[in-house]
């Protein structure tokens, strides 16, 4: 049975798939020479998600300066490109697995909490850094562990056996999911963004988040790697994970480090301070795409 | 009468007595008042004025630095520019980090070394708020097997003050405000509107005046294995942080933990520790 589980997902006719706009916006995204009025007219092609996309450029989340973006052309001026790739992204993803559904409500709430804290972290350290990951690292938190979303809908019960034996054991949750399902959330997430055709540091991210040195994009992946365990440090944890950790000796620090990225220098207890107000962030993110979704409906 | 013309017109200090003064307590102390915190330090000795009946601060400084009686009042010094502010369960996860990690990680090494000894210290530990915590976690934890184990819980302070109420371990509904409820019910024996810890959680619990400036006392504190000093380096200058930080490192055992209060941080003062990130909260790790 437990070698199945896999196979079983991978079998799945109906899978959820990430609507094709958004699909398309981001592979566009990946040309050099992409210009404004391409993007926004593919993001029009949606007019739903065209419609949110700009309510969510006028939350109070993303909203600069005074007076209304009223068209995706201005939002992309305002705020920038890749941020209306990172809103593009996560009403999509949002859209197929709504925060308030799944087969436990409280499950599917904490595992947004934890996929947003990791995005907004990630853009954090990125900043800190100087890696200029240009969006990505967000995207990249947003979309790190749909593998889980994706047990935790076809395989709820045994997921949440592993949670159980995460907690109990006091082991990360991948090891948990392999003792348990027999696979990871690391190869069911990976096999989801190459299903979807997603960007490949997306695919990378997916598989080696919690071992970035046989990533093919090792800096991203690492970046995404610890941005993942401050989540997790800051109780935004999904699943059992209540491990504690050296940031010094995991292996993501030391790509960073041989990478050349001033990772010394960082103070980390300040950092870690700073992030505690991380679960404001969150909120005022979620809030911001429900606020999007209650007007949606609201207009239907 | 004079006794009234002091309260009515309390004296002003000058900034040079200021210099004198703040000079005299750092170098008995190690507390470090800076220039911003003189209201601070001239709000607190206005007590002590009263209290020993002198017109001015200087001679007050006079009375420190010559009268045979200064020990005495140097005591009552520490007890006035110390703030006792603590509380049972403060700052709840790193208590459960405490209680969930460290503890656990370092009884399990113990067991399987065959020592089943603990030595843990509350350095800076106020009216004994934070080491009966420590004994009544280290208790959850064990249960009835406390009994094989040897425990021993150090808590210290530079106040005689706090240390007195300590030992009559009898507190208010408020200190007890994070208290779990059955938590209150096993440990705290109510007594009129008071709760006082229960002897077994006591005995855990071995109160001491501790300078930390008294480096050689401070260095006789050996083989700890989880020290909190929490709210503490907030006292200190940098050059003071940075030797009692260092003493602290070499009075745990290998593989202890160092508490320090949630949001303060070693960074600029020790890179000796390896910073754990708890659920949480903050630990620092001696390899």
């Amino acid at each position: 049975m437990n070698d199945s589980v896999f196979d079983t997902i991978r079998d799945i006719d109906d899978l959820p798939t990430l609507p094709s706009v958004a699909m398309e916006v981001m592979s566009l995204s990946r040309k050099p020479d992409v210009s404004i009025k391409s993007i926004s007219e593919c993001i029009y092609q949606d007019p739903s998600l065209a419609a949110m996309v700009l309510k969510m450029a006028n939350s109070a989340f993303y909203r600069r300066g005074s007076g209304a973006i009223d068209t995706l052309h201005r939002a992309i001026l305002m705020i920038g490109l890749n941020e209306i790739i990172n809103i593009t992204t996560s009403v999509s993803i949002l859209s197929i697995f709504p925060p308030g559904d799944g087969q436990d409500e409280s499950v599917r709430r904490m595992f947004w909490n934890h996929c947003i804290a990791t995005g907004l972290i990630a853009r954090h350290i990125d900043k800190k850094l100087a890696m200029k990951s240009m969006g990505r690292e967000f995207v990249g938190g947003l979309l790190h562990d749909i593998g889980k979303i994706v047990l935790d809908q076809y395989f709820h019960d045994e997921f949440e056996e592993a949670r159980a034996f995460s907690i109990d054991v006091d082991c990360p949750m991948h090891e948990a999911e392999q003792e348990v399902l027999g696979t990871t959330h690391m190869e069911i997430g990976h096999f989801l963004a190459e299903k979807w055709n997603l960007p490949g540091y997306l695919a990378d991210i997916n598989l080696h988040h919690h071992h970035p040195s046989a990533a093919q994009f090792k800096d991203i992946t690492s970046l995404i790697s610890i941005a993942d365990l401050l989540a997790k440090a800051r109780e935004f944890s999904f699943g059992g994970d209540r491990m504690s950790f050296v940031l010094a000796d995991q292996e993501a620090w030391h790509i960073l480090k041989q990478m050349g990225y001033p990772v010394h220098f960082l103070d980390l207890e300040r950092f870690t301070f700073e992030i505690e107000s991380i679960g404001d962030e969150v909120k005022s993110y979620i809030g911001a795409l429900s606020e999007t979704d209650a007007r949606e409906s609201a207009n239907e | 009468m004079n006794e009234l013309k002091t309260s009515e017109a309390p004296s002003l200090m000058t900034d040079e007595t200021f210099r004198l003064l703040r000079d005299f307590i750092y170098e008995h102390s190690g507390i470090y008042f800076s220039d911003a915190k003189k209201t601070q330090l001239e709000n607190r000795l206005t007590l002590r004025l009263k209290a020993t009946n002198l017109g001015d601060f200087d001679k007050y400084y006079y009375l420190l630095k010559y009268d045979p009686q200064a020990d005495r009042e140097l005591r009552c010094l520490f007890d006035s520019v110390t703030t006792n502010e603590t509380s049972f369960f403060r700052s709840p996860p790193q208590i459960q980090s405490f209680q969930e990690k460290a503890l656990p990680e370092i009884m399990a090494r113990r067991e399987e070394q065959g020592e089943k000894i603990l030595r843990l210290w509350s350095a800076g530990c106020s009216t004994g708020d934070e080491p009966y915590t420590m004994g009544i976690v280290t208790k959850e934890l064990l249960q009835e097997r406390l009994a094989q184990w040897d425990v021993k819980i150090w808590g210290s302070d530079i106040s005689e003050k706090a240390l007195k109420s300590a030992r009559a371990a009898t507190y208010s509904e408020y200190t007890l405000r994070s208290v779990p409820p059955e938590i209150k019910k096993k440990y705290f024996i109510a007594e009129r509107s008071q709760y006082r810890v229960v002897d077994e959680i006591r005995t855990l619990v071995e109160l001491q005046c501790l300078n930390f400036n008294d480096s050689k006392r401070v260095r006789l504190m050996r083989g700890f294995d989880i020290i909190f000093c929490r709210n503490v380096l907030i006292y200190f200058d940098d050059a003071a942080k940075k030797r009692f930080v260092s003493q602290l490192y070499d009075n745990l055992n290998p593989g202890g933990y160092l508490f320090i209060g949630h949001s303060e941080s070693l960074h600029n003062i020790s890179r000796a520790f390896k910073l754990v990130h708890f659920p949480g909260a903050l630990g620092y790790k001696k390899e």
